[in-house]
């Protein structure tokens, strides 16, 4: 590991421990789920138990008279608050309760208010609904063509311009076509030595947080305070100022420390339904999700890539088509913007002349996808690496040294047009293979044990245009409180975004009280998504610093210092106003430049603020007789620019690479007709601690963001990009067999062993 | 979790008068499944008949040359006993792979066996040992005592006291586990004893079963080379999310194969796949 700098203040760069460590290893760290109101009243959902169907009728009475239940409500009497409560970050599409129509298996029908969260569970059991059964489709390639139609008429939120052009629309379950055009891919093909095409499929998984869903609404006042676990209160407060068509002031959203997010918990999820439930009854309401029912709520897409290249026989790729559909499941959620902003990223970090995409996002007859770790980068790389690795070897050409003669190098366009700088591709690239010691004779293994390694690079766009905003008050005895909406969930952005303030005002880190987001308090940040906030959210506190301490300046110039002298605040505020009295407030506010793609060709001299480049390499290990595989060793680098906390950012890497190593080798939401077959944690497995890999590395390639704060940007999904192909590729090296479908279970590997053996047998 | 009565009752004779005139009623000895099977409400019994109260009921000892463990012997128990481990280690290694430390401090040998769950472990060292169970009534062969999907040949009102093994010249118990539930996807026990070698499998179809060719071909010779060639006719085995019945198949022949070289060589570890 290399040893970082550490700025002038001795703030930025170093490992500060997270700030809020103490109070969550000892319990005391606030959640939502622990909150409790007067009066409050708990909800309990009832579900739909088929996947596409006219609702003919919702029976409650059973429900309603169990004792302890306050109202039991259905869509309809939704519409009694909010005429049209449709609510979504992309499309307006998604339901508070099912209104007419369910479109999946465990959608919200109606909701049992009552004194205690078990007798509404009691009485949710007792709802019967009735319903004329509508024609389903579950698989994305089978939606562009399928008569089963999921929406009636498309229902763009209007937030997005790429999407406009879908108001309207019917009979489709296309929600989205995103193209990209780049050089003449057809006449590549023509003229290409060898031509290449495969497809991949990726499965449904869930984002497991540890801390379920949950949201509360309260009435307050004329307004409504919603406490939620939510990574993005300032929109839940524009949606249900929206829905509500309320002035944004009237609407309170507070977020305490959150369980884990990873994308699930963003945009806006359970909080229409308490807000409305709340205003309703008048009285606050409480909807906690049990893990289970977060199967039905949100999860990751499952995808199938077709990827298609011409190569020239010494080994350059020349022109590559990419065709993506993506399974959104039954409501759009940010499915939309999965399909455009990774979609331009679908070729992969090369340097590659010919480039067509079509990247689809479709709607389903199953659980709703959304955002989850990667932003749908982990499905692209996980096709485009296990294509590399696939034309390297048919080539006869080491997989390293494949890449190294096709990546993007700083200052080359990206498919888009956009200049490549500050990317560490080949940096990431070569610290694998060094970590690897890949030019190094390797142990194969023995009898039915076989060892093989492999690796995989990738990278990322960040999510653009987004504003991030950040106040800073300096109190008259010098000490320093930041507001923003970032949500630390995990992730610490808490410690941070205070090392930030700190090295700008020469304070030390841990002085520095970071306010959780309260939508009355902290300002408008766009959400905490896409590893966004370092960048972002770091630039809007290093203004705010800097702000504060300007205005600290000019008022020590205005008292008499010398400009450029040395001053403590404390006697600044005790010179002005006689005592320890008043305040400086430093605002902060940043939004990145930024070229909105050509609708046509998808090409933007300006795509992104910055790239995330993120690199796997493992070694495994196949026992031949049960299939069963055994990941030795896991290396991990990305370029993060430079490192603000290298301690965390280690941790960030690490955790990251497991969550998509679950992804790879376990996790899968399994269904039958519609029906989630395995929704539970006694079937589903997740990584434990007895899963992961005996050996992991974590490095921080040398690299700087030159535009970042203080050279950094995000790193939060960096080392989920190349996990999968990494060891897809690692089975191929090892027991020469290809796998093309995730996950990569025991089973799967010994059934290709076993297929590959009776062909051997034939040949 | 519906209502339920609880009963603690201090002697056998009196859980097994409850159990014989309620036939809603059910006994607990841990509770390791039963517990949880309630609150999912996967079962509703109007009794639960905790035989946690009755004394002496859990003592491990040689007897006649046998093993004996009571019925009420925690897993926690048989795995760290002195007595077990130098009868029949195979046994005491078995119960160290049980559920995780909370079920093996909670569950006995009885509660397991009497409850018969299909992807259970001490099924398939009864079955594979030529155990007897000895209840409140008379003794079952472990070969009369396993009839179908959590069924035994136990009787209303019929209580285990304890369960004798014969002590096997070798013996050893392969499992392959699932990645989530932590439960056998296949579990292999083989047992050379004096009238043979016996071969058990758990995990794989309603119930635990013995497998004649791999019994037949390793009472011949107990190697790995007595295995090759030898494929077993299975009735319907277990297809599930994890696994098919033919990957099942092929992972019963792995498992007894590597139950066979952890007899042979006793410090191979034979337990997790």
């Amino acid at each position: 590991m290399k040893h970082h700098d550490i700025m002038p203040a001795g703030q930025v760069g170093r490992s500060v421990p997270r700030l809020e460590g103490r109070q969550k290893v000892t319990g005391r760290a606030a959640y939502t789920h622990n909150l409790v109101l007067p009066g409050m009243l708990h909800a309990k959902v009832f579900r739909s138990t088929i996947p596409h169907g006219r609702i003919l009728s919702i029976d409650t009475s059973a429900a309603a008279a169990v004792e302890g239940v306050h109202r039991v409500v259905t869509g309809e009497d939704l519409r009694a608050i909010v005429a049209e409560p449709y609510f979504g970050p992309a499309f307006h599409d998604q339901p508070a309760l099912a209104l007419d129509k369910v479109r999946h298996i465990g959608e919200p029908v109606a909701v049992v208010l009552a004194e205690d969260p078990y007798i509404a569970a009691e009485a949710a059991r007792l709802i019967v609904a009735t319903y004329e059964e509508l024609d389903a489709v579950f698989d994305e390639v089978e939606a562009m063509t399928s008569s089963a139609i999921v929406h009636d008429v498309l229902k763009p939120a209007g937030t997005f311009p790429d999407l406009k052009h879908l108001v309207g629309k019917r009979d489709t379950n296309i929600a989205l076509d995103y193209q990209l055009r780049r050089g003449d891919v057809d006449a590549a093909f023509a003229s290409a030595d060898h031509v290449y095409e495969h497809e991949f499929k990726s499965q449904q998984v869930m984002h497991t947080p540890l801390e379920p869903m949950v949201s509360l609404a309260a009435p307050d006042g004329d307004g409504l305070l919603i406490h939620t676990a939510s990574q993005s209160p300032s929109f839940v407060r524009i949606e249900i100022a929206r829905l509500l068509g309320w002035p944004e002031n009237r609407v309170r959203v507070k977020v305490p420390y959150l369980g884990g997010g990873f994308g699930a918990k963003l945009y806006i999820k359970l909080e229409a339904l308490v807000a409305i439930l709340a205003l309703m009854v008048k009285r606050p309401v409480k909807l906690s999700l049990t893990m289970e029912e977060q199967f039905f709520t949100i999860t990751k897409h499952a995808c199938t890539f077709r990827i298609k290249s011409a190569v020239s026989s010494e080994g350059r790729v020349t022109g590559r088509r990419c065709e993506v559909y993506w399974n959104g499941g039954a409501y759009a959620d940010i499915g939309p913007r999965v399909t455009q902003k990774s979609g331009f990223t679908a070729p992969g970090p090369y340097d590659i002349e010919n480039v067509s995409i079509d990247s689809y996002a479709l709607y389903t007859n199953r659980p709703p996808a959304g955002a989850l770790r990667g932003f749908g980068i982990p499905q692209l790389v996980w096709a485009y690496e296990s294509h590399s690795d696939m034309i390297a070897r048919d080539l006869g050409l080491d997989p390293v040294e494949f890449r190294r003669k096709n990546i993007l190098r700083e200052g080359r366009p990206h498919a888009t047009g956009t200049l490549m700088h500050d990317a560490e591709i080949e940096g990431v690239l070569e610290k694998i293979a060094e970590r690897m010691n890949w030019s190094a004779p390797f142990d194969r293994g023995e009898g039915h044990i076989k060892r093989g390694r492999g690796i995989a690079i990738a990278f990322k766009a960040s999510i653009s245009p987004t504003t991030s905003v950040a106040i800073v008050t300096i109190a008259a005895d010098g000490c320093a409180s930041l507001a923003i909406s970032t949500v630390d969930m995990g992730q610490a952005s808490d410690t941070a975004m205070a090392q930030i303030l700190a090295e700008v005002l020469g304070l030390a880190t841990e002085d520095i009280k970071v306010i959780h987001p309260d939508t009355d308090v902290t300002p408008y940040d766009m959400a905490t998504l896409g590893s966004r906030s370092t960048f972002h959210m770091g630039h809007a506190v290093r203004l705010a610093g800097e702000h504060a301490r300007r205005q600290l300046d000019e008022l020590a110039v205005s008292l008499g210092y010398a400009p450029g002298a040395a001053y403590a605040p404390r006697d600044l505020f005790k010179k002005k106003y006689g005592m320890q009295a008043g305040n400086i407030v430093g605002v902060g506010s940043y939004i990145p430049d930024y070229t909105s793609p050509a609708p046509k060709t998808g090409l933007s001299d300006n795509i992104t603020p910055f790239w995330m480049i993120g690199g796997t390499g493992v070694e495994i290990e196949i026992d031949t007789q049960t299939g069963a595989i055994k990941v030795l060793k896991l290396i991990n680098a990305a370029d993060l620019g430079l490192p603000l906390n290298p301690k965390i950012v280690e941790t960030q890497l690490s955790g990251a690479a497991l969550m998509q190593y679950g992804f790879t080798l376990f996790e899968n939401m399994l269904f039958d007709e519609g029906q989630l077959t395995n929704g539970s944690l006694a079937d589903y497995k997740i990584p434990g601690l007895n899963d992961i890999p005996p050996v992991i590395e974590n490095h921080i390639v040398d690299a700087r963001q030159t535009t970042g704060p203080f050279g950094a940007k995000g790193v939060g999904e960096s080392a989920t990009f190349g996990v999968s192909p990494a060891i897809a590729n690692a089975i191929h090296d090892a027991v020469g067999v290809r796998l093309t479908e995730l996950p990569l279970t025991p089973e799967s590997i010994f059934n290709a062993l076993r297929a590959a053996k009776s062909q051997a047998g034939k040949a | 979790m519906y209502d339920f009565q609880y009963l603690r009752p201090a002697t056998v004779d009196e859980a097994s008068r409850v159990l014989a005139t309620q036939p809603d009623a059910r006994p607990m000895s841990g509770g390791m499944s039963l517990l949880p099977a309630t609150k999912q409400r996967l079962s509703h019994w109007s009794a639960i008949v905790d035989l946690g109260g009755v004394a002496g009921l859990d003592e491990i000892r040689m007897e006649h040359g046998a093993l004996v463990i009571g019925a009420r012997a925690r897993h926690v128990s048989v795995l760290s006993s002195s007595v077990v481990r130098a009868a029949i280690p195979a046994l005491a290694e078995l119960a160290e792979g049980i559920g995780d430390p909370l079920v093996r401090n909670r569950g006995t040998i009885g509660g397991s066996v009497a409850n018969a769950d299909p992807a259970a472990d001490y099924p398939a060292a009864l079955l594979g040992l030529g155990a007897t169970v000895v209840t409140n009534h008379r003794e079952i062969a472990a070969d009369d005592l396993f009839t179908g999907l959590f069924e035994t040949a136990l009787e209303a009102g019929e209580i285990i006291t304890a369960v004798r093994f014969p002590v096997p010249k070798r013996a050893a118990y392969a499992k392959y586990r699932h990645p989530a539930s932590r439960y056998a996807v296949v579990g292999a026990f083989v047992a050379e004893t004096a009238e043979g070698v016996r071969v058990a499998v758990t995990g794989a179809a309603s119930h635990v079963f013995r497998v004649p060719a791999f019994e037949t071909a390793l009472s011949k010779s107990l190697s790995q080379d007595a295995l090759v060639g030898v494929t077993p006719a299975y009735g319907d085995l277990n297809a599930d999310l994890f696994a098919s019945s033919e990957y099942r198949a092929h992972v019963i022949g792995e498992m007894v194969r590597r139950a066979v070289q952890a007899c042979l060589h006793p410090s191979t570890p034979s337990r997790n796949a």
